[in-house]
Formats: C-alpha cells, sequence, structure tokens
C-alpha cells in the first residue's frame, strides 16, 4: 500500500507538462493557463512553504495559534468569543469521559474506583449532557457539579490513568479554572485558547512575516497546518509540493498512551513510523526538517513517574538519577532515538539536507517565539547557501 | 475406439474440450466485463479476491479433469504429469474444494449480514482457509497411502469418502442459502441464487454419476468415453453457472451486468430508492439561513448542506459532511424495512468507517469498534456516536470558516435572489485562513492509506 502512496507521490512531484497538442483552441487556452501559473509561481516564489506535520495530538495547531498571535494581528473578540463553546465543549467532554472511565474501572476495582453515591446523580446528568448534541453554556450551577465530581476520590484516580482514557491534556487546566469560565461575561484569554483542544480536519493555512512590518528584511511563509489521525493523513501529499521546511510535532509525553483512532497502537510508536514515512517522501528531497520535540512540560512530570520504557522504543532505556538529571537524561535518550531514527531514513544523496531538533512545550508563548527565530535563521542561512552567498 | 477409450484423443473428447474451453473463456469474460465496460473501479479486498479465485479454482478443475482422465493422448513420462498432482490435488483442493469453499464464504457473509444482522465475525481470508483444510488433508492423505491405478483411477472403498466430501460441500451451500432465502433481496440475488443452485445441483448429479461410472467401470471402454465426456461438460456448465450466481456484492456484480439499465445510479441512496436523493430539484425554494442555529439542524436543510459541502470538500475535510448526508439518507428508510437498512449500512461502514477505507472518517476507537462489533445492522442509532462526534468536528473545524467563506457568500446570494430578502450578516469579516492555494488531484480521497 505504502509504494502505490509513494508512486503517487512520485508522480506528483516531478509532474511533467504533457499536454494533448490535439486541438489548438486547447492549445491557446493551455499557454495562458501556463503563463499564468507562471505569473504566480514568480510571485510566490520568495514565499516559504511551511508544513506542520505530526500524528494526532501533537501540538500541531498549537504552534499554529501560537505563530497567529506572534507574527500577525492575534485573536480578535470575536475569534476569542468563538471559543467559547470549545472551551466549554472541552470541559463537557472532560467530565463525562472521566465518569465514564471511572465507572468502567470500578467494575474491576470497586473500592478505588466507585464514585460516592451523592456524586453519582451529577454524574449522570453530566455525562448525559456531555453526549449531547449541543452543550449548554456553562452556568455557575453546572460547573459547581462539575467541580464537584472533579474532586470525588474516584475520578482523582481516574484522572491519574487518563492516559488509558484518551483525557485531553487540557483537562487539568480548565477544571482548575472552572468558575472563571462559567462567568456570564467570561471571554477566553490568550492562554484559554491555546489550551483549547480541537481535532483538525483538512488544511488550514496562514501568511506571516517574523519580522512584521519592515517586510524586506523577512522572509515571507505561508504556514499550513493539517489533521494528524490516520484517516487525515492521505490529504497530506497534496501539500507536499515545493517545501521549503516540514516542521514534524512529536509529542515526548505522550510514550504511555495509545492513539485516539486506534487504542491498539502506542502513540511514540506510530510516531516513529511516521516520522520515518515522512522522511522518505521523493518530495522532501531537499527539504529542512525541523523536528519539535513537544509538550516538554507534561514530559517531565511524567517521566519520573512513568519509565520511559513502558514504550517499545524505549525499551532499552535505563533510568540513572533522579530529579532534574533524571529528566535531562531521558529527554536526550528521547533525543537520540529520533536522531537515529533520521539518520537510518536518509539516503546518502539527500544528507545535506537541513535536520535540527529543538525541545518545545507548545504553550509557552516564549519559547516558541525563541524556536521559531531560530527555525527562521536557520532557514535564511539555507537560503543563501543555496544562492552561492555562504 | 478401444484403443482411443484407454490412451485418450477420442473425437468426444476433443469435442468436449472445445466446449470446456468455450466456458472458460466466457467465464474469463463475464469476470472481466464489467470492468472494461463500465470502468468500474477495481473492488477491494475479499470482494475483488474471491471472484479471482473462483476463477483460478474453475481453471485448475477443468485442466485437472482434462489432464487426469485421459483426454489427450500422450505418454506419462514427466513427474508433473503424475496422477497425484492432477487428480488429487489440482482436482480437490485447489479446484473443487476451492471453487465451492467461495462460494460457501460468501453465502456465510450473507447469512451473517442479513439473518444475524451483523458483521460477520471471522474475515473471509481466514474463513476461506479455514473450510479448505478438509480438502487439503484429503488429498495429503491419498497422497500418502497411494491408492490410484495407472490410470489415475482409485478403487471403491476410496471412491466413497471422496464423494461425500465433495456432496457435504454442496449440502452446506445449499443449507446457508436456504437459511438466506425468506430475505427479500433489492437486487434479485436470491432469484439468481436458486437459479445457480438448481444449475449446479442438476450439473452436480450428472457429475458424480459421470465420475463414479468413470472410476469404478475402467473396464468397460464405451462406458469411459461416454462418462469421460460428460464429466468435462458438466463440469464446464457447473462453473460457468456457478460464477453467474450472485455474490454478496449485489452493486457490482448484479447493477454493472444489467445493460439495459447501465449504472444509473450514482449513489447507493438512489439504487435503494431512497425518495429525493442525490441532485437538487431546482423549483426547491431556498431557505433562510441564521448563522446561529445549530449546525446540525442547519445541515438538515439539503440546499445548505450542499454548499457546505462543497466549501468543506474545498478545506479537503468534505468526508465528514458526505458521511452526514448518508447517515441522513439511511434515517429516511423506515425501520419496519431491515435489508434496505442493512445494504446502507453496509454500504457506509465500506465507505466511511473501516480502517483505510476510501473517504474515512476522523472517529474515535470506541465509536468504529462499536459500529464494527454491531449485534444489528439494521439498528437506527447504529451511527448516532460517530455523527456527533463528526458534528462536533465540523462545528469546531469548519462553521466558523464557513460563514466567512465565498461559499456561504453565493449561498446567501442565491437565497436573497429567490426570496427578494437579503438577510443582513453580523460582522464577520476575520479573513477566512482555510486555504487558498493548494493545488492537488482531483480527487482528494483517491490515495490508499498510509502507515
Amino acid at each position: 500500500m505504502l509504494s502505490i502512496v509513494i508512486e503517487n507521490m512520485g508522480l506528483l512531484c516531478s509532474r511533467n507538462k504533457h499536454y494533448n497538442e490535439a486541438d489548438n483552441e486547447e492549445n491557446a487556452q493551455t499557454a495562458e493557463i501556463e503563463r499564468r501559473i507562471e505569473q504566480e509561481t514568480k510571485a510566490e516564489k520568495h514565499i516559504q512553504k511551511l508544513l506542520l506535520l505530526g500524528a494526532g495530538e501533537s501540538g500541531k495547531s498549537t504552534i499554529f495559534k501560537q505563530i497567529k498571535l506572534l507574527f500577525q494581528t492575534g485573536f480578535d473578540e470575536a475569534e476569542l468569543q468563538s471559543y467559547i463553546s470549545v472551551i466549554h465543549a472541552n470541559v463537557y467532554q472532560t467530565i463525562k469521559i472521566l465518569y465514564d472511565g471511572s465507572k468502567e474501572l470500578a467494575q474491576n476495582n470497586r473500592e478505588t474506583y466507585e464514585i460516592s453515591s451523592e456524586n453519582k446523580e451529577i454524574g449522570e446528568k453530566l455525562s448525559k449532557i456531555g453526549g449531547r448534541l449541543d452543550y449548554p453554556r456553562l452556568t455557575k450551577e453546572l460547573a459547581q457539579d462539575i467541580e464537584t465530581l472533579w474532586k470525588d476520590a474516584a475520578i482523582q484516580e481516574t484522572y491519574a490513568r487518563g492516559n488509558e482514557l484518551q483525557v485531553p491534556d487540557c483537562a487539568n487546566y480548565f477544571m482548575e479554572n472552572l468558575q472563571r469560565l462559567a462567568d456570564a461575561n467570561y471571554i477566553p484569554t490568550k492562554e484559554d485558547v491555546l489550551y483549547a483542544r480541537v481535532r483538525t480536519t483538512g488544511v488550514v493555512e496562514i501568511q506571516f512575516s517574523p519580522v512584521g512590518e519592515n517586510k524586506k528584511s523577512g522572509e515571507v511563509y505561508r504556514l499550513f497546518d493539517v489533521g494528524g489521525q490516520r484517516n487525515e493523513r492521505r490529504k497530506w501529499i497534496h501539500l507536499f509540493e515545493g517545501v521549503t521546511a516540514v516542521i514534524f510535532c512529536a509529542a515526548v509525553s505522550e510514550y504511555d498512551q495509545t492513539l485516539f483512532e486506534d487504542e491498539s497502537k502506542n502513540r511514540m510508536m506510530e510516531t516513529k513510523e511516521l516520522f520515518d514515512w515522512v522522511l522518505k517522501q521523493p518530495c522532501f528531497e531537499k527539504t529542512s526538517f525541523m523536528l519539535f520535540l513537544n509538550k516538554f512540560d507534561i514530559f517531565e512530570k511524567k517521566v519520573l513517574n512513568v519509565p520511559l520504557n513502558v514504550c517499545e522504543w524505549f525499551k532499552d532505556y535505563q533510568p540513572v538519577s533522579t530529579g532534574k538529571q533524571e529528566i535531562e537524561h531521558a529527554y536526550e535518550f528521547v533525543k537520540k532515538k529520533f536522531e537515529e531514527l533520521y539518520f537510518q531514513s536518509t539516503t546518502p544523496d539527500r544528507v545535506d539536507r537541513v535536520f535540527k531538533i529543538y525541545r518545545t512545550t507548545a504553550l509557552d508563548q516564549k519559547l516558541v517565539k525563541k524556536t521559531f527565530k531560530l527555525v527562521d535563521e536557520t532557514l535564511r542561512r539555507r537560503n543563501l547557501f543555496e544562492a552561492g552567498l555562504l | 475406439m478401444a484403443s482411443c477409450a484407454v490412451d485418450g484423443g477420442c473425437a468426444s473428447d476433443y469435442i468436449a474440450i472445445a466446449i470446456s474451453a468455450v466456458c472458460f473463456i466466457l467465464l474469463l469474460s463475464r469476470l472481466i466485463l464489467p470492468f472494461a465496460i463500465h470502468k468500474i473501479p477495481l473492488p477491494k479486498r475479499s470482494s475483488f479476491w474471491i471472484p479471482v479465485i473462483q476463477i483460478f479454482a474453475s481453471f485448475n478443475l477443468l485442466l485437472s479433469i482434462v489432464m487426469s482422465v485421459n483426454f489427450l493422448k500422450f505418454e506419462k513420462r514427466h513427474w508433473w504429469q503424475s496422477c497425484y498432482a492432477w487428480a488429487v490435488w489440482i482436482e480437490a483442493p485447489l479446484g473443487f474444494g476451492l471453487l465451492l469453499s467461495c462460494r460457501i464464504s460468501q453465502a456465510f457473509q450473507l447469512y451473517y449480514i442479513f439473518v444475524k444482522r451483523c458483521l460477520p465475525p471471522i474475515r473471509s481470508y481466514i474463513f476461506l482457509p479455514l473450510i479448505l483444510l478438509p480438502w487439503i488433508a484429503g488429498a495429503a492423505l491419498m497422497h500418502i497411502k497411494k491408492p490410484l491405478n495407472y490410470r489415475c483411477h482409485m478403487g471403491t472403498q476410496w471412491i466413497i469418502p471422496v464423494v461425500s466430501l465433495h456432496a457435504i460441500y454442496v449440502a452446506i451451500l445449499v443449507g446457508f442459502t436456504g437459511a438466506v432465502r425468506h430475505i427479500e433481496f433489492r437486487f434479485d440475488e436470491l432469484r439468481d441464487l436458486w437459479q445457480g443452485i438448481l444449475v449446479s445441483a442438476s450439473s452436480i448429479g450428472v457429475w458424480v454419476a459421470a465420475y463414479i461410472l468413470n472410476e469404478i467401470h475402467d473396464d468397460i471402454s464405451w462406458l469411459q468415453v461416454v462418462s469421460r465426456f460428460a464429466l468435462l461438460v458438466t463440469a464446464s456448465i457447473l462453473v460457468l453457472s456457478f460464477f453467474s450466481i450472485s455474490s454478496s456484492q449485489p452493486l457490482l456484480s448484479q447493477i454493472s451486468l444489467r445493460k439495459r439499465e447501465p449504472l444509473a445510479f450514482e449513489t447507493m441512496g438512489q439504487a435503494l430508492g431512497i425518495p429525493n436523493s442525490g441532485l437538487l430539484l431546482p423549483r426547491e425554494p431556498a431557505p433562510v439561513i441564521d448563522p446561529n442555529e445549530p449546525l446540525d439542524k442547519l445541515l438538515m436543510n439539503k440546499r445548505f448542506r450542499q454548499s457546505f459541502m462543497s466549501f468543506a470538500d474545498s478545506c479537503l475535510a468534505g468526508e465528514s459532511v458526505h458521511f452526514y448526508e448518508e447517515v441522513h439518507e439511511l434515517g429516511k428508510i423506515p425501520v419496519d424495512d431491515p435489508v434496505r437498512r442493512i445494504y446502507m449500512a453496509r454500504h457506509i461502514i465500506d465507505k466511511y468507517i473501516t480502517a483505510g477505507a476510501t473517504m474515512e472518517v476522523n472517529i474515535s476507537h470506541r465509536s468504529r469498534q462499536a459500529i464494527l462489533t454491531t449485534s444489528n445492522l439494521a439498528q437506527p442509532n447504529l451511527f448516532n456516536d460517530a455523527l456527533n462526534e463528526l458534528i462536533q468536528l465540523m462545528k469546531m473545524n469548519l462553521a466558523n470558516d464557513y460563514w466567512s467563506s465565498t461559499y456561504f457568500m453565493k449561498f446567501k446570494d442565491e437565497a436573497s435572489l429567490r426570496s427578494h430578502e437579503l438577510q443582513q450578516m453580523t460582522s464577520w469579516n476575520s479573513p477566512t485562513p482555510r486555504l487558498s492555494s493548494v493545488r492537488g488531484v482531483d480527487d482528494p480521497f483517491h490515495q490508499e492509506q498510509e502507515p
């Protein structure tokens, strides 16, 4: 199956313009179209095309939102308001997942996961709301109910096993801010918007220039964000032509989680296979690769409790110490694995493409800004090099 | 006469070979013509492989009869002309056994889907080898015991188990077909099924008689010639009629073969006769759309749905809307018509739900598993969970961008032209972040699934 995709991709990338010369009129039209395409390509030549790729929930859209905040006008009031329903939906879905999950877990272990009888009624009500299509606006009373349930010991125990339940990363953040979210005049903050979880489908793009007003000195980038689940990936190849750089997001914290679309597959293993597949694309012969080892904030909390070697790819990992040193050690190990994978999957004729690894937390605005400056610098240097100036 | 009865090469033998060749060519053309004439895309997995395996088995069966029953006059010198290769291995596990196993696995699928109303518990690529096992075991046993004489014939004590193995498989097939007979199929499968069974059963009768006579009485030369003629001719007819029995994929094999109504249906909904399916009628009034209404209500409106669908397609996110539409059509089939519901449900599962489907939708593992392991394909809320997830997905991803897209502008213009009332929109003037310059191949879903 893979070979078919690759074959098609090859066709796409080296698409030669074979036109049927049977009809004169058609020829004139074709020439006109070709001229226009050429014009457009000339105009767009200086625009650098960047792709955000990676498996589902690896943080692509969060990076995308950050870029919008950093280098564009940011979010206006209307846009912020449109996130209210998203955030409320996140809250309802989270509490439903946790309640249903605890019920399931209680079947084997009543003591730990059985919800206290007074909270059961609340749970049933909230679970019903969470299964509905149109969620009600979060009122103070509902927020109070959710908070009560969230604080239930059984729900907290269930949350501790969130890696088995597809609980979104934003769960804790929104649960701690419930009262604010339930305010009648609530307007999401920048941070709320960054935390909000939306599963992307299809393709979204923005155009931006990191330097802002002074356009001449900065490169113009066009950044594409895509969905990461398996069914979404088949759409990626439509973007693979003429890409300057791929920003590949890999959530390092997900080594003990399974895929949203296939719960029999470890997320890290999927990311490994996906990265390998992307690296081998014929279109990316000269494309730079920026690997974002993302969600470091969750990673540093998790790695001390959950050993890295629960993931098959890291099963030869041996912890050396404790605390900060251990986090660094674990991170370096993961980084080395990705590095090895890159060099294994890169054929000798492609060794001159750029490959950089960055440690990121997509929620951290300063860090993303810094990282993006580095990316921009690397790409500009690369362009000068290509032009023979360096 | 006497010599050709023993060595092969009588006039009747050549006639029989000619008939079988014609039958086989007809058989091949029945497989290939629908694809060649109507340009149907090749089906995937079992619906493609089972017919191909059937052709292969039919060919093996005919050839093994020709080779093992002395039709042609040549001396047996080479190892590949051995009786055990042709009369045992190629005739049974690779010929008759494989052919019947294919049919049984199709009948088994039909039985599960329409009688048990759930997807078959075993995939056909596992089921097929499984029911082929007795044949392989039998062939191996014969290979070890070596009961055949120099003319590839076996004694009476072997004939009985061999014929009964053949008969058991025919009985199993008849049994499964009998179990589904009370179901009123949409595409005349059952009529074809019974026609096929009738022809095959009668030719199997003749075939078995000829087989037994040929095997036992190898001293009466006229009987040898006549019985092997009958053997090959009925086998050819059997093979041909067998293939024409409808398979479990009615849309492909049935609609495409009926030349009087060549592929009149664009959607499964139309094929099933769901009212108001397919294209819009121009006289339908355009509604006034209020963006503040929930998306699931708005999508009930066909004209809005079309506009929203073309927008979603342009963002490479159209599969959710297409899925919505087909589930909507499924909802129009009355609950007391389970057969049509099952057809539609299966169509939706094949197109949107199974991993790697052509227009696979972005749903959770749980929803997908719940659908695939359902105990009743006809139940009305089979796709509810998946649909809810997808409506949420569309709401969060597409809705806002749609209101500011040219698709909505166009839709609004059309609506105002029709109803002469321009609707003032609230300020949705943020530039759409959806893609403007993606140029891909025409069909965004024609790619196979990658890792």
